[in-house]
């Protein structure tokens, strides 16, 4: 069969057409369950923030996440608030930085007062797994719990006066760029003076 | 023609495995195989996009016109592809996220266009199909084969399961790119030197 010019772009406009449409159901029909899925994982990520998934089924992070934590404000940014019986428990503080493949983003959960940390979490990163990748294993998370924060603290690697931090091996940009990340967030805001 | 689904699964799991012997789909192979959950997930997407898109392509491929065939291979497969990814974000959340990537690159993965073009533009849509979805599965197979020699040796791990039991000291080069490189090499050469013998034999 000869095919000519109108043929073919006729063919294109309603082959793309029709599977653009059956795409967009397919995307449709999803929807429901991406958005279920991603909220779970933020949710989870900000309990986790302030130490207090433990042990939750993932039906039971919902309720928990809105029994204790708010939308607040806090350092002029906007952050969830821990809250327990009236009482501000913590802060989590979003933060954004670049790690070595591409974005890493986050949670950092402090005390109401700033002087000690809660917990690191991430919520977005692309490093290699199993090397970088391990920024979200246990250990190296639950390493950011209760570290003390002063006026000028800047966390480091190592053994320090009042706290231990341990390098992950064979990732040390993506290691550094979890700290340039956390400092940054500590200086420019956690810690900033508030500039009257 | 051997269009029997059985000989399309010899040809394609073995004899002409697409990885192994036609040496498509290695940028894959390299970046997923350091753990067999994501190299089974991925084997399996790209068998489940390659047996559709070749079903879809050769059902239509009276009426492609040919100097835009191209175009239409990588659009229907694209569409597949996106179906995939969708289906993992809201069924597989956790292997979706570290699969990242990878997964929206199955589009640009060599075997299944290498189908289309080779196989499933000139063959009714039923072989064409079997066709796509053993070439997926030899692959999901050889993937899985450098999966488990990686994930053993560099996290002491099957499927996530600690096997390390002899608390092993386990190889950071086997999690990264290069270690899939000799891994898969070997297969090649073991492949090859097994065809050559093979052949060598029959000759005489």
């Amino acid at each position: 069969m000869k095919k000519g010019h109108i043929y073919t772009l006729v063919f294109m406009v309603v082959l793309s057409a029709v599977l653009v449409f059956a795409l967009a159901a397919a995307y449709e029909a999803f929807k429901p369950n991406i958005a279920a899925n991603q909220r779970l994982k933020e949710e989870r990520a900000v309990l986790y923030a302030f130490g207090l998934d433990q042990g939750l089924e993932d039906r039971e992070v919902h309720d928990t996440f809105t029994r204790l934590i708010k939308e607040g404000e806090a350092k002029g940014k906007q952050v969830y608030v821990y809250e327990e019986e009236g009482q501000v428990k913590g802060y989590a503080f979003p933060f954004e930085g670049a790690a070595l493949w591409g974005g890493l983003s986050g949670y950092l959960g402090v005390t109401a007062d700033l002087g000690q940390t809660t917990g690191l979490v991430f919520t977005k990163q692309n490093e290699t797994p199993g090397l970088g990748g391990r920024i979200d294993e246990t250990w190296y998370k639950e390493q950011f719990r209760g570290l003390p924060l002063h006026q000028d603290t800047t966390l480091r690697y190592g053994q320090q006066a009042d706290y231990q931090l341990d390098t992950i091996t064979g990732a040390t940009q993506t290691s550094a760029a979890v700290l340039r990340t956390v400092n940054q967030l500590l200086h420019d805001v956690i810690l900033a003076q508030e500039v009257k | 023609m051997a269009d029997k689904p059985m000989a399309i699964a010899k040809t394609q799991l073995f004899t002409e495995n697409q990885v192994l012997r036609q040496i498509l789909g290695i940028c894959s192979s390299l970046a997923v195989t350091n753990s067999m959950n994501n190299s089974l997930v991925m084997g399996l997407g790209l068998s489940f996009v390659t047996a559709l898109s070749s079903l879809t392509l050769s059902a239509m491929r009276e009426i492609i016109p040919h100097r835009v065939r191209m175009l239409v291979q990588t659009l229907v497969i694209a569409v597949y592809v996106i179906f995939v990814d969708l289906f993992l974000q809201a069924f597989l959340p956790d292997i979706s996220k570290q699969l990242g990537p990878y997964v929206g690159l199955i589009i640009t993965n060599c075997i299944i266009m290498g189908r289309a073009e080779a196989y499933a533009q000139k063959n009714p849509p039923i072989p064409a199909m079997f066709d796509g979805l053993f070439a997926g599965l030899g692959y999901t197979g050889v993937l899985l084969i450098v999966a488990l020699i990686r994930e053993v040796l560099g996290f002491g791990t099957i499927f996530g399961i600690n096997v390390n039991v002899i608390g092993f000291q386990t190889w950071t080069i086997m999690i990264m790119p290069p270690a899939a490189f000799f891994i898969i090499g070997s297969l090649i050469w073991a492949l090859s030197a097994r065809a050559q013998k093979k052949a060598a034999g029959g000759a005489k």
